[in-house]
């Protein structure tokens, strides 16, 4: 016979803290929603809002090409490679996860605004510190590591035995790579670009540091979130969080179904 | 044929001392020892997955350190298929002549000529996940037979399968050898099926190779006490239904 969780003290304790939680989050949420939504077409009227949109869109698709071409390499070294060095390669490179986006951009800050390979970039033409290209270069390094943590499990789910049976029909280990490891890695890679997309829309702290907060310059819509609260315009405010909030609940919802069964531990971040 | 001289090679807590073993181009030759013995490394020393510690492989007199895997002219079948899931029965049999640009029709008529010989016709546009264990073995036999390779390795090919498809099988991969006359080196932990297959059996016991020597002398006469615990005393009645 099924057991009937309400017929348990202990079980009905719990499941009202889970309960309490959800309403939480449905709440917090919820309460932005239903402030914005009804202003949502009128402010991506305005020119401010719809600025940080193609901004935002700009930027963050850039920085997820950058980030999917970068960490499907390194990804698949760390899995399939014996490098020196191996498990302190691991660690640094969780390192940004692990660090407070603010830092970060404080790091890339004095890194590209302090010395002379900053300054040797911004000679040929590449400037960092308060531009666009900063904005770009912050979403990569607080996501990179996660694309590449992504990817790294997605090509450790592919077997290898796969990739050595492709070898003795003939395959040069590149093309093992490309015809078996990156085709069976397809939902991966799908999976962590939207995530990762999504995460670069949202990315707050490091871009703030490194590229500035300036109107019609360097505002994404969570820059633009940031200086319309702080200027008490609450309209454009709500409708830039909203826009972020739509798109968080569906590439977390794609994430979750493409990728986030076999991406066990990375699973709804 | 193939040469392992002095072979050794440990990988993890497992390792493979001092291997010595000939395999006659042509033979169907059954390297028989219980599970975890190092059966399976063989196999891949000589597909050159694995470079040895210390002694050489030999293919046709030739040091094969240096000739990588898709060089060797070899067909590998693994215990579990080892099948690309996302291409279907076609493409699988069709990978290795499609990468080496065999024309279409030519790619096409092969992979039908040995779809009909091992009966999985009807099974070329399915996806390998939708298939039993013996459909798929057949399968991954077909990908690597397409190739005519020289040397046909087969790691615990049958061990997967109930009774009555090895019972097939087994007389179909005899088939395939006689019509192929490649070099088959063929690991099993099974006595009959080696019985039943083997032309020569090694016998190899915790990373060493015991005894090397036609079934009925194997079986018959045991070179010494660890090999005899291993075969056990039973006479095995495959060896005289030959």
């Amino acid at each position: 016979m099924k057991k009937l969780w309400w017929k348990d003290k202990f079980n009905i304790f719990m499941a009202a803290i889970a309960y309490l939680t959800l309403l939480f989050i449905i709440a917090a949420i919820g309460t932005v929603i239903m402030k914005g939504f009804p202003h949502i077409g009128k402010s991506l009227a305005t020119p401010e809002i719809q600025f940080a949109v193609k901004l935002s869109l700009y930027t963050s698709l850039i920085s997820t090409v950058l980030c999917i071409v970068i960490a499907i390499p390194v990804a698949f070294v760390l899995a399939r490679v014996d490098i020196p060095f191996k498990s302190l390669f691991n660690t640094l490179l969780d390192l940004p996860l692990a660090l407070p986006p603010v830092v970060s951009g404080v790091c890339l800050l004095l890194f590209f605004g302090t010395t002379a390979f900053g300054a040797w970039l911004e000679e040929i033409g590449l400037p960092f510190v308060f531009t666009i290209k900063g904005i770009i270069i912050a979403q990569i390094f607080v996501n990179l590591p996660f694309m590449i943590r992504v990817m790294k499990s997605t090509i450790l789910s592919v077997s290898p035995r796969l990739e050595f049976i492709a070898r003795t029909l003939g395959c040069t280990p590149t093309q093992a790579f490309w015809k078996i490891t990156l085709p069976l890695s397809r939902n991966g890679i799908i999976a962590g670009t939207v995530i990762t997309w999504a995460r670069a829309l949202g990315e707050f702290g490091a871009a703030l540091m490194l590229a500035g907060a300036t109107r019609f310059r360097t505002e994404t819509l969570p820059i633009s979130l940031f200086l319309n609260m702080s200027t008490g315009d609450l309209e454009e405010a709500m409708a830039a969080a909203n826009l972020l909030i739509i798109i968080s609940i569906i590439s977390l919802y794609i994430f979750n179904k493409l990728g986030g069964d076999f991406i066990g531990g990375t699973r709804g971040v | 044929m193939i040469k392992l001289a002095d072979v050794s090679i440990t990988l993890g807590d497992f390792s493979l001392k001092n291997v010595h073993l000939e395999i006659r181009k042509g033979e169907f030759f059954t390297i028989l020892g219980p599970t975890g013995t190092g059966k399976t490394v063989i196999l891949e020393l000589i597909a050159g997955l694995y470079r040895p510690d210390a002694g050489k492989v030999l293919i046709n007199g030739a040091d094969s350190e240096n000739i990588p895997p898709e060089k060797r002219e070899i067909g590998f079948v693994y215990q579990d298929y080892a099948l690309f899931p996302h291409l279907n029965v076609y493409k699988n049999i069709a990978f290795g002549p499609r990468l080496r640009k065999m024309p279409p029709s030519a790619i096409k008529e092969n992979v039908q000529g040995l779809a009909d010989m091992l009966e999985i016709t009807h099974l070329l546009a399915r996806f390998p996940g939708t298939l039993s264990g013996g459909e798929q073995q057949r399968v991954s036999l077909a990908r690597a037979l397409i190739m005519k390779p020289k040397i046909l390795l087969m790691d615990e090919p049958l061990s997967a399968l109930d009774p009555n498809t090895k019972r097939m099988l087994c007389g179909e991969l005899k088939r395939v050898h006689e019509k192929y006359r490649c070099t088959v080196v063929h690991v099993t932990h099974d006595f009959n099926e080696a019985a039943m297959l083997a032309d020569r059996i090694g016998v190899i016991l915790k990373g060493k190779v015991k005894q090397v020597g036609v079934p009925r002398e194997v079986f018959e006469r045991p070179r010494d006490q660890e090999v005899k615990n291993f075969l056990g005393v039973e006479p095995l009645k495959a060896v005289y239904a030959r």
